[in-house]
């Protein structure tokens, strides 16, 4: 019994941590994000730091260095999306376990904010790009993009509704 | 006896030769006449009717230009606006529409296999700079098994990089 109570009170505190980071705004620091495709000089799939300040948007990732000027995008929108806990080699590898595991284990799942933009070259040519990042981060990262000169074809009130499709119950 | 084996020794002989001819009529099916085309112009996907999400359109339209750049035998792959475009000979503008869209999820693929399939119709429009329609299809994007949604733009960019590249050359 004693046990089950401590299970069930650090659950709650672990619960309570990580609602506070999904809540804390990002603000000028920066927010680790993945490039899942589309930004300039960095490969699919990149795992990075965004800071967006003094009129651009820096992506890093140990040597890659990515800047965008705010200006140059022209929409900002917000999505959600969610991924596989464990994935990877080990994801892959946890397919050929017994009894059906591999399934059981996809139903575990973490949810994820998505944040896409379209944005022009020097020469006017139009990019897209899409970034993943944790929960509750999206909308701080379009707030600070349209501060600093980002438009958006959704404004904030019509963001959730923007990112719901007529299937998105399904979309997990 | 000896008459009858060489009756059946010109029978086999005839029957390799008759499907020898067959097999060469086969082969020589009058090749599709590729339009000259040196450099295309990627639009942006459309999806005027269909509501689509922003991540799907920008990855449709990044998985597009990237499966061109390729293997679509284009000398060059402008995107849409580049104003380098406009000096471009035998330039040729790819407009894409979306007609259908199902979003599935990766999760009920993971688990029953069966379910959960991400589908994309895409009509795509060929024409030169004048609008002149010179191909029309209708292009299908899936993904039934492994893979997350977006791996369904990689399908379609495929299957529409197949169309150009059987169909347009820079050469000719």
């Amino acid at each position: 019994m004693f046990l089950l109570r401590c299970l069930v009170a650090a659950a709650a505190v672990t619960g309570s941590s990580f609602a506070q980071q999904a809540q804390t705004p990002a603000g000028d620091a920066p927010v680790k994000v993945v490039v899942v495709k589309g930004l300039s000089g960095v490969k699919d799939n990149t795992g990075g730091t965004l800071a967006i300040g003094d009129g651009s948007m820096h992506f890093a990732h140990e040597g890659i260095k990515s800047d965008l000027a705010t200006r140059s995008i022209e929409d900002v929108v917000t999505g959600d999306d969610s991924q596989r806990v464990i994935r990877g080699t080990a994801g892959t590898l946890s397919w050929f376990a017994p009894y059906g595991a591999g399934r059981f284990l996809a139903l575990f799942r973490t949810k994820l904010d998505t944040v896409t933009i379209k944005y022009r070259d020097a020469d006017g040519g139009l990019h897209g790009a899409i970034f993943t990042m944790p929960v509750g981060q999206a909308a701080v990262i379009k707030k600070d993009l349209l501060a600093q000169g980002a438009q958006t074809t959704v404004p904030e009130g019509e963001a959730k509704s923007a990112a719901t499709t007529p299937d998105s119950k399904e979309k997990q | 006896m000896k008459g009858l084996r060489m009756v059946s020794r010109e029978g086999l002989c005839v029957g390799v030769m008759l499907l020898w001819c067959v097999g060469a009529g086969a082969q020589e099916k009058p090749k599709p006449v590729k339009i000259k085309a040196s450099a295309v112009e990627v639009d942006m996907i459309h999806s005027d009717e269909i509501k689509l999400p922003a991540e799907f359109q920008v990855s449709m339209y990044e998985d597009l230009i990237r499966q061109l750049e390729k293997k679509g035998g284009f000398a060059h792959v402008y995107r849409e606006g580049d104003r380098n475009a406009a000096n471009a000979p035998d330039l040729v503008i790819l407009r894409s529409s979306v007609t259908g869209f199902k979003e599935g999820s990766q999760r009920k693929r993971e688990v029953t296999t069966v379910a959960g399939e991400t589908e994309i119709k895409i009509h795509c429009v060929f024409s030169d700079k004048d609008g002149k329609t010179l191909l029309e299809a209708d292009v299908t994007g899936k993904v039934r098994f492994f893979g997350g949604n977006l791996r369904a733009t990689y399908d379609f960019a495929k299957a529409t990089t197949k169309i150009a590249h059987d169909n347009f050359s820079a050469s000719t």
